[in-house]
């Protein structure tokens, strides 16, 4: 009787609850973007207005390593054709941009995105598209947690710049007063939770923040907050020119803290308009200084990169921006390479996965895993001197 | 089908009837929700998603009309894939925006833009938003169109597609979570409602296995479940009823106890008591049942005695008229009495009884108990007392049967006397003289040799078997012996005898002792009272025999000196008398009665002190000769 009517309720809801999900089929027969000696990529930078300069130049950076290889025959017999679109560093326009690429362009993947606020605006449109992103200019947590299996960073995150930092700062300057100068953006609080994190695990928290409008330079408020606060050191997590007008603010104002940048601030450019001037600026790198003075081996790779800087863009000076855009292209070609002539999506993120202690000349080896989808990990300490930006070894 | 299902559960147990009721109810409540919450779900989702599409719709087409007047695609793009951020993606497919000429401005189609989408869901001129189901473009998706006007024209209009699907999912999803929660429900149900039948029906089915068990007449099993149910302290019907149920089984034990300890009584009573018993049926009077005594009696065995008729044995006498109807006998009430009853042994030996029945019940029949005393010795015993008494009675007689034997031996003494005379005067006798006295002689020796044989005939010892006899026999028997002695002492007899009486059942003999009792009583009152000084009176013994409607009566008065009112009570005890030492035993009235009362007679005494006393006797007469 029991199991009579067990067998009667099973029924009924096997019933009830029938359901019918289908598995959403996208199958791409033909990677899109690849040809038979062409493979197309696509990116979307600044390349004009208050950022234009880092879009520039990581654009210059990897088109002189990208020609290069181009020059030399391609990959598996393909050129690579890039595509980049400005989008003046305005969120709304890189996601235009992205969608022009991949719908009408048909972009293999995505590359050398830049800044912050931008790069994580195609995020949705990435995960929807599977598209391969790599190299973002960007150090924004958001690109690295949760872990996303299309995103290729190469440089180390805001979170680790900041920390860096603030170990310098709080660690070994002993200063306890640090205050927090960001871009109203996803930019800015991301450097603004980095530092934050960091500085608790001192048992401190910013003396002051102050923020700026992302293309404005309206510093003013955020100066005068800061000095209030009379900080000891301020992080500052923007472009090169507000930056620039808060430090010559300061300046102006006696007021002299450590100056710190992250590295996305543009130290070329910054230390361009801030010229020679008798304040504290330390910006944290994530590249090594393309200018080496030793003629060390480990760094073989920077001196091939001034040398193709040279050779393709001979009006650029070597910078740290550029640099990064040439490590991205390299990152970019060596994954092209190892995913072979049957290229596609997945196999190409496979391909990049595989990558595991490089050597790129730039002393320091680069690694990815399916876990791990950051190649470097090192952040470099450089000073302003004499209107330039010395490494400075500590 | 329905029918035999429903009889089937009809007829199962109470613990199926309450599971499968309870469960029955739950399923159907449980499916009447489901249905019930489907159409619920169905409906209110799909008007509370639409609801929310059209409001993203609406909060696009505000934020949008600013970049659709300036043209500003990569801010419209950026706001429409802003609408479908996080989670809203699972429910948004697509949002596009389009210009006032219906070309699409901004959509979040990473892939080419479907083909007639822009036109599959266009805004009626006078309606500012319109609701389709689209089903051509992969996934059936709801798009949402509401128009972007600015002031009162139309510049474009913003579409956002809610994935069916989607609604589907949350519904199934509700409806799985839903289902499992009543499934969930469902099985705490059943094993709730199987505990609970199991609860009340265990009882149950345990006291049905101990009544079993009390009706196979096993008393001493341990009801441990209910003892379990008393002392787990729970106050419900199940206790109540395992309470009430203790109480009766220990009713029951204790009035089987006593009926048990009852029985065992009146079996030993039955088994060890001195009389046989017999239990016959009240019908057919075969015998049921016999106890020991019965066969040492009978000399029958207890299989011999089962199942003959107790006529074998002896006549047994049911004289009560309601025999054929038992509801008429009550139980323990004696309703039939025969006293002095022939029955017969094995051996042909007659023994007298005395029979008691009383009705019955044995073994689900009516029944008669029937004692059957044995009274022989007993008998022998009065037997041997009349007997002696008898004997003082002719002790005391001899004297005047003596005078009554020397009259006729007188006669003769003179007859021959004479003729002796005459031979010796050598005087012839004359033929007539001769005959005379040889006549006389003759005529004496007869009578003397009727008083030899009536007092031999009063000696004799009487058997115990009753016959019809006439009540005046006797009374004149006895004249013949004691009349003339009464009259030598000068006491005149006066008999009046009814002739044509009917006769009774009695002895003669016994009959004749009792009339001589009387007698002798009443010669020795008279006797008494001369010698109490009284004169003149008149010395007389009336003897009347009469009939008294369905009994004949026997009365003797005499005029002596009475009884005293003091011994009036005691007249009829053994042992008593008024008489001087050595001239009676004081058995006579006793033994009268024991007599006459054995003939179902009845005796009475009347006695005017000085005046005299009246003796009177009755007897059943025997209506049919």
């Amino acid at each position: 009787m029991i199991n009579k009517c067990m067998l009667i309720w099973i029924l009924a809801l096997t019933v009830l609850s029938c359901d019918t999900s289908h598995e959403r089929q996208n199958a791409t027969l033909h990677p899109p973007g690849v040809t038979d000696d062409r493979i197309r990529i696509g990116s979307s930078l600044a390349l004009g207005g208050h950022a234009g300069y880092l879009g520039t130049q990581t654009l210059h950076g990897a088109m002189a390593f990208i020609h290069h290889v181009n020059a030399q025959g391609g990959i598996h017999g393909r050129t690579i054709e890039v595509i980049a679109y400005d989008d003046g560093y305005d969120p709304p326009r890189c996601v235009a941009n992205t969608q022009k690429l991949i719908v009408a362009d048909k972009v293999f993947a995505l590359f050398c995105y830049v800044g912050t606020p931008t790069t994580v605006k195609i995020l949705p449109l990435v995960e929807e598209a599977r598209i391969p992103v790599v190299g973002m200019f960007t150090g924004a947590n958001a690109l690295r947690e949760p872990p996303n299996p299309y995103l290729i960073n190469v440089r180390a995150s805001y979170y680790q710049e900041t920390d860096a930092a603030v170990r310098y700062l709080v660690g070994e300057r002993k200063l306890s007063r640090v205050a927090v100068f960001y871009q109203y953006d996803a930019y800015g609080f991301d450097g603004l939770k980095g530092t934050e994190i960091a500085l608790r695990r001192f048992g401190l928290a910013p003396a002051a923040t102050g923020t700026y409008i992302r293309g404005t330079l309206d510093v003013q408020d955020g100066l005068e907050k800061i000095m209030a606060s009379r900080a000891e050191a301020v992080v500052m997590i923007g472009t090169y020119e507000p930056c620039a007008r808060f430090i010559r603010l300061a300046h102006a104002k006696h007021f002299s803290p450590i100056f710190y940048n992250v590295s996305f601030v543009g130290a070329d450019k910054l230390a361009r308009l801030l010229g020679h001037i008798d304040a504290t600026i330390i910006i944290t790198q994530v590249v090594p200084p393309p200018e080496v003075s030793g003629k060390g081996s480990r760094v073989w790779g920077i001196r091939q990169y001034v040398k193709l800087l040279q050779q393709y863009f001979p009006d650029d000076q070597p910078n740290f921006v550029s640099l990064e855009g040439y490590i991205n292209a390299e990152v970019l070609v060596e994954g092209l390479k190892r995913a072979g002539r049957q290229l596609d999506r997945d196999k190409f993120i496979r391909a990049i996965e595989s990558i595991h202690q490089l050597d790129l000349g730039i002393d320091n080896l680069i690694s990815f895993s399916s876990r791990d989808h950051q190649g470097l990990e090192r952040v470099y300490f450089t000073y302003l001197k004499n209107g330039k930006f010395i490494w400075r070894n500590h | 089908m329905a029918q035999s299902l429903i009889d089937s559960i009809r007829n199962s147990s109470l613990k199926n009837k309450i599971f499968v009721s309870t469960t029955a109810v739950i399923l159907l409540i449980s499916v009447l929700i489901a249905v019930f919450v489907r159409w619920v779900l169905i409906t209110t989702l799909t008007s509370e998603l639409k609801q929310r599409g059209l409001g993203i719709a609406y909060s696009i087409a505000e934020s949008s009309r600013g970049f659709i007047l300036t043209k500003n695609i990569p801010q419209l793009t950026s706001l429409v894939f802003n609408a479908r951020l996080g989670a809203r993606r699972e429910l948004v497919g697509y949002v596009f925006i389009s210009g006032k000429q219906g070309q699409v401005l901004a959509h979040t189609y990473i892939s080419q833009f479907p083909a007639d989408l822009d036109q599959a869901n266009p805004i009626a001129p006078e309606d500012d938003q319109n609701i389709k189901l689209l089903n051509n473009i992969g996934d059936a998706v709801y798009d949402i169109a509401v128009a972007v006007n600015e002031g009162i024209y139309r510049i474009g209009s913003v579409h956002v597609g809610l994935y069916k699907k989607h609604i589907d999912q949350l519904i199934s999803k509700l409806r799985t979570t839903f289902l499992g929660f009543v499934s969930a429900a469902t099985i705490l149900f059943f094993i709730i409602s199987h505990a609970l039948s199991k609860y009340i029906t265990r009882p149950i089915a345990e006291l049905t296995k101990v009544s079993d068990e009390i009706s196979r007449g096993n008393f001493d099993i341990r009801p441990d479940f209910i003892q379990e149910i008393q002392q787990s302290g729970v106050e419900d019907e199940v206790r109540q009823l395992s309470s009430s149920f203790l109480n009766m089984t220990e009713r029951i034990k204790e009035s089987r106890r006593k009926l048990q300890e009852s029985e065992n009584k009146y079996r030993s009573l039955f088994a060890g008591g001195p009389n046989p018993i017999l239990v016959i049926d009240r019908q057919t009077l075969t015998i049921l049942s016999a106890n020991p005594s019965a066969e040492e009696t009978y000399g029958y065995t207890q299989e011999e005695l089962v199942g003959r008729p107790i006529t074998d044995l002896g006549p047994i006498e049911l004289n009560d008229p309601n025999r054929a109807n038992p509801g008429g006998l009550r139980p323990g009430r004696i309703c039939t009495v025969n006293s002095k009853v022939a029955y017969q042994k094995k051996n042909g030996e007659t023994i007298y009884v005395n029979v008691h029945a009383c009705p019955a019940s044995y073994q689900g029949n009516e029944a008669l108990i029937v004692a059957t005393t044995d009274i022989t010795a007993m008998l022998e015993k009065d037997s041997q007392l009349i007997q002696a008494s008898k004997m003082t009675t002719l002790g005391e007689m001899s004297a005047g049967i003596a005078h009554e034997l020397n009259q006729p031996l007188n006669a003769i003494k003179m007859g021959s006397e004479f003729l002796e005379m005459m031979v010796e005067r050598g005087t012839p006798v004359t033929e007539q003289d001769l005959h005379q006295v040889v006549g006389e002689i003759s005529s004496q020796v007869d009578r003397a040799a009727n008083i030899i044989r009536r007092l031999r005939d009063f000696g004799r010892k009487a058997d115990f078997s009753k016959e019809p006899i006439r009540i005046n026999d006797p009374i004149r028997s006895v004249m013949d012996l004691i009349g003339r002695q009464l009259n030598l002492q000068d006491i005149d007899v006066q008999l009046q005898l009814m002739e044509d009486l009917p006769p009774i059942l009695a002895h003669h003999n016994r009959i004749e002792q009792v009339i001589f009792n009387l007698l002798t009583n009443a010669r020795d009152a008279i006797n008494l009272k001369d010698e109490s000084g009284a004169k003149g009176f008149r010395r007389c013994i009336a003897v009347k025999s009469y009939r008294q409607a369905d009994r004949v009566a026997v009365e003797v008065a005499d005029t002596g000196i009475g009884i005293e009112p003091a011994d009036r009570e005691r007249i009829f005890e053994a042992f008593f008398t008024t008489k001087k030492m050595g001239e009676g035993m004081g058995l006579g009235l006793s033994i009268t009665r024991g007599i006459v009362e054995d003939y179902g007679g009845r005796i009475f005494i009347q006695s005017i002190q000085g005046r005299g006393t009246t003796c009177n006797l009755s007897f059943p007469a025997v209506t049919q000769p």
